[in-house]
C-alpha cells in the first residue's frame, strides 16, 4: 500500500515536471536569447549562448528611445497607482459606511463600469482627450487608467471594509476627530492587504498595457516600453537579439516583484475572481 | 435637531469623499461610452469637424458585411475553443498542484509566470518560436524526424488562429489554475477518503465528488475566460495583425482596424456597441447563473 502511494507520487511529480518545463521554456528562451547575437539566434534557436553577448543591451540603451520609454512606463505606473490609492478607498469608505439611496445608486453606477470593455469607448475617448488638450501628455493616460479602475477598485474596497468594525471610528468621532482624519489615520492603515492586492493587479496591468498608450502618447517621441517593443518588432525585424534584450528588461522587474509579493498576486487573483 | 445636524455633517463628508472618483469616472468612462452610442449613428472619419448622422446604416452594414461576419466567427471560435482549453488545462494543473508532493510553490510560480507577461511580449516570443525558418517548433520537428509536420504556423490561414489560441492558453492557464486550486483546497479531505473506502477509484472520486464541489470555481473561471477571450488584442497585433488576409481578425481587432487604420470611426463605434452588447449579455447570464447557485446552496 505504502509503496503504491510512492509510485503514484513519482508519476505525478514527473508529469508536473514535464509540464513545468514546457511552461517555463518560452520565458527561459526569451532571457537566453537576449544574451545571444542575432546570428546565433538564427543559426540555432535552441542552443545555449556562447558567452555573455551584451551588445544588444548596449545598443538598446544608447541608440534607441528605450531609456525614455522605461521612464515613461515607470511614471505612468507609479503616478496612476498613487492617485488610485488616494481616490478609490475614500469613495469606497463613504459608500460602505453610509447606506442610503444615493450611495447605493452611485455604487451601482460605478459597478456598471466593469462591464464596459475599453474598446467600447476608446474612439470617443481619444477625441475627448484631444479636445481638452490632454492628448500627447502623460496626464491623459494616467486619468484614463484611474477612471478605468474605479468600478473594480470600489467593489474590492467596499467588500473589505464590511469586515472592519465601526466602533473605533465612532469613538474617535466622539473625541472630535474629523472624518478625513479618521479615515486616513484609523481606517486606511487597516486596508493594507487589499491595497497591496490592488497595487499589484493594477500595476501589472498598466506596466503591460499597449493599445491606449500607443494611441494617446505623442508620435515621434518615446512612448512606453511595451509600445516601443511593438514598434521594434516591425522596424528592426532582423534584429531579434535587440528585441529579446528589450523584452527581458521589461519582464525582469515584473518577475522580481512577483517573487517578492507573491502572496498579494495570488490574493489579487482570487479577489479578481469575485469581480466577474 | 441634533440628529439632523449630525446627518448634515455626515453627508457633507460623503459628498467630498466620493466626488473625485465620481468626476473622473463619469468624464473618462461614461461620457465616452455615451458618445460611442451617438457616433455609431454617424459616418464620422475621426478627423473632420463635420459629423453626419446616417441613422442605422452602420448597423445594416454590420449585418451585411462578410468581413464583420468573419470577425464575429473568429471571435466565437476564440470564445469557445479558448474557454474550453484554458479551463481544461487550468483544472488539470490545479489537480496536479493539489497532489504533487515536492516543490509545490516552485511549480505554482512557474505555471503562473506567463500570466505576468504583456500580450505583446508573449506574442513576440511565440512569433519567434513558431517562425517557419528559424523557429523552435519546426527545428524540434526536424530533429525528431517529424519534418513533414513542419508548417508556417502564423503565415498559413489554416493554422494562424489555432496558433494564437494555443499560445494564449499558455499565457492564461496559470491565472485560472490559482482559482481552481483555491476551490480544491476548500474541499474536505474526508469526502474522498470515505468514497475510497466505499471502493471508488480516483477518477470516480474526481468525477462524482471533486468536480461537482468545484462548481463555484468553474462558473467563475468560465465566465472570466469568456470575457477575457472577447478582449484579446495584443497578441493578435504583434503576431499576425489580423492576417493572413482576415484569418485572425476578431471583433476587438476589427474595431481598431476600421477606426484607426481605415479612418471609419463611426463604423468602428457601431462595432464597439456590438461588443458592448455581447459583453453585457455574458455578464447578465453570469449574474443569473451565480445567483441561482447561491439559492441552491
Amino acid at each position: 500500500m505504502k509503496k503504491d502511494i510512492k509510485l503514484n507520487d513519482i508519476i505525478i511529480f514527473a508529469v508536473t515536471l514535464i509540464l513545468a518545463v514546457i511552461f517555463a521554456f518560452p520565458i527561459f528562451f526569451n532571457i537566453m536569447s537576449a544574451f545571444k547575437s542575432n546570428g546565433e539566434i538564427m543559426r540555432d534557436a535552441i542552443a545555449f549562448p556562447k558567452g555573455f553577448y551584451l551588445e544588444s543591451f548596449k545598443y538598446l540603451l544608447t541608440e534607441t528611445k528605450y531609456p525614455e520609454a522605461m521612464l515613461n512606463s515607470t511614471i505612468l505606473t507609479v503616478c496612476s497607482i498613487a492617485v488610485m490609492i488616494l481616490v478609490i478607498p475614500m469613495a469606497a469608505y463613504a459608500i460602505e459606511r453610509n447606506s442610503s439611496k444615493w450611495t447605493n445608486g452611485i455604487f451601482t453606477y460605478f459597478l456598471f463600469g466593469m462591464m464596459i470593455p475599453f474598446q467600447v469607448y476608446m474612439i470617443p475617448l481619444f477625441k475627448q482627450l484631444k479636445m481638452i488638450g490632454l492628448f500627447g501628455t502623460l496626464t491623459g493616460p494616467i486619468l484614463v487608467y484611474i477612471s478605468g479602475s474605479i468600478g473594480f477598485g470600489v467593489l474590492l474596497f467596499t467588500s473589505f471594509l464590511k469586515g472592519i468594525p465601526r466602533e473605533i471610528e465612532e469613538s474617535a468621532e466622539i473625541d472630535g476627530c474629523t472624518r478625513t482624519g479618521i479615515f486616513w489615520k484609523i481606517v486606511f492603515p487597516l486596508l493594507g492587504p487589499v491595497t497591496a492586492s490592488m497595487v499589484v493587479l493594477q500595476g501589472l496591468g498598466i506596466w503591460n498595457d499597449f493599445l491606449m498608450p500607443m494611441m494617446v502618447l505623442p508620435t515621434g517621441q518615446a512612448k512606453t516600453m511595451i509600445v516601443e517593443l511593438f514598434y521594434y518588432v516591425g522596424e528592426f525585424s532582423s534584429r531579434w537579439d535587440m528585441i529579446f534584450a528589450g523584452t527581458t528588461m521589461s519582464l525582469v522587474p515584473v518577475l522580481i516583484a512577483f517573487l517578492a509579493l507573491q502572496k498579494y498576486f495570488v490574493k489579487g487573483v482570487s479577489s479578481g475572481a469575485i469581480k466577474g | 435637531m441634533n440628529a439632523s445636524a449630525k446627518k448634515k455633517k455626515w453627508s457633507d463628508y460623503v459628498f467630498w469623499f466620493i466626488l473625485p472618483a465620481l468626476v473622473v469616472y463619469t468624464a473618462f468612462v461614461i461620457v465616452p461610452t455615451l458618445s460611442s452610442v451617438y457616433l455609431s449613428f454617424t459616418s464620422w472619419d475621426g478627423i473632420s469637424t463635420k459629423i453626419n448622422y446616417i441613422g442605422f446604416d452602420n448597423f445594416i452594414e454590420i449585418v451585411k458585411s462578410p468581413r464583420v461576419h468573419n470577425a464575429l466567427k473568429n471571435t466565437l471560435i476564440f470564445a469557445i475553443v479558448l474557454v474550453l482549453l484554458e479551463n481544461i488545462v487550468a483544472l488539470g494543473l490545479a489537480v496536479l498542484m493539489d497532489n504533487v508532493r515536492w516543490f509545490r510553490n516552485f511549480f505554482r510560480s512557474i505555471f503562473y509566470f506567463p500570466v505576468l507577461m504583456s500580450g505583446i511580449i508573449m506574442g513576440f516570443i511565440w512569433m519567434i518560436i513558431l517562425n517557419y525558418n528559424f523557429g523552435v517548433i519546426n527545428q524540434l520537428l526536424e530533429m525528431t524526424g517529424l519534418g513533414f509536420l513542419k508548417a508556417d504556423w502564423l503565415g498559413d490561414p489554416d493554422y494562424a488562429l489555432i496558433s494564437i489560441i494555443l499560445s494564449t492558453v499558455w499565457k492564461a492557464a496559470g491565472y485560472y489554475m490559482v482559482i481552481y486550486l483555491a476551490g480544491l483546497q476548500g474541499i474536505p479531505q474526508e469526502l474522498n477518503e470515505a468514497a475510497s473506502i466505499d471502493g471508488a477509484n480516483r477518477w470516480q472520486q474526481f468525477r462524482h465528488i471533486t468536480f461537482p464541489l468545484l462548481a463555484g470555481a468553474t462558473t467563475v473561471c468560465i465566465m472570466l475566460s469568456m470575457i477575457g477571450s472577447l478582449k484579446i488584442f495584443d497578441q493578435i497585433a504583434v503576431m499576425t495583425d489580423g492576417g493572413p488576409g482576415f484569418a485572425t481578425e476578431t471583433l476587438t481587432y476589427i474595431i481598431y482596424k476600421v477606426g484607426f487604420g481605415e479612418l471609419r470611426q463611426g463604423f468602428g463605434t457601431a462595432l464597439a456597441i456590438v461588443l458592448f452588447l455581447l459583453t453585457l449579455l455574458i455578464s447578465l447570464i453570469q449574474m443569473k447563473v451565480l445567483r441561482k447557485r447561491e439559492v441552491q446552496m
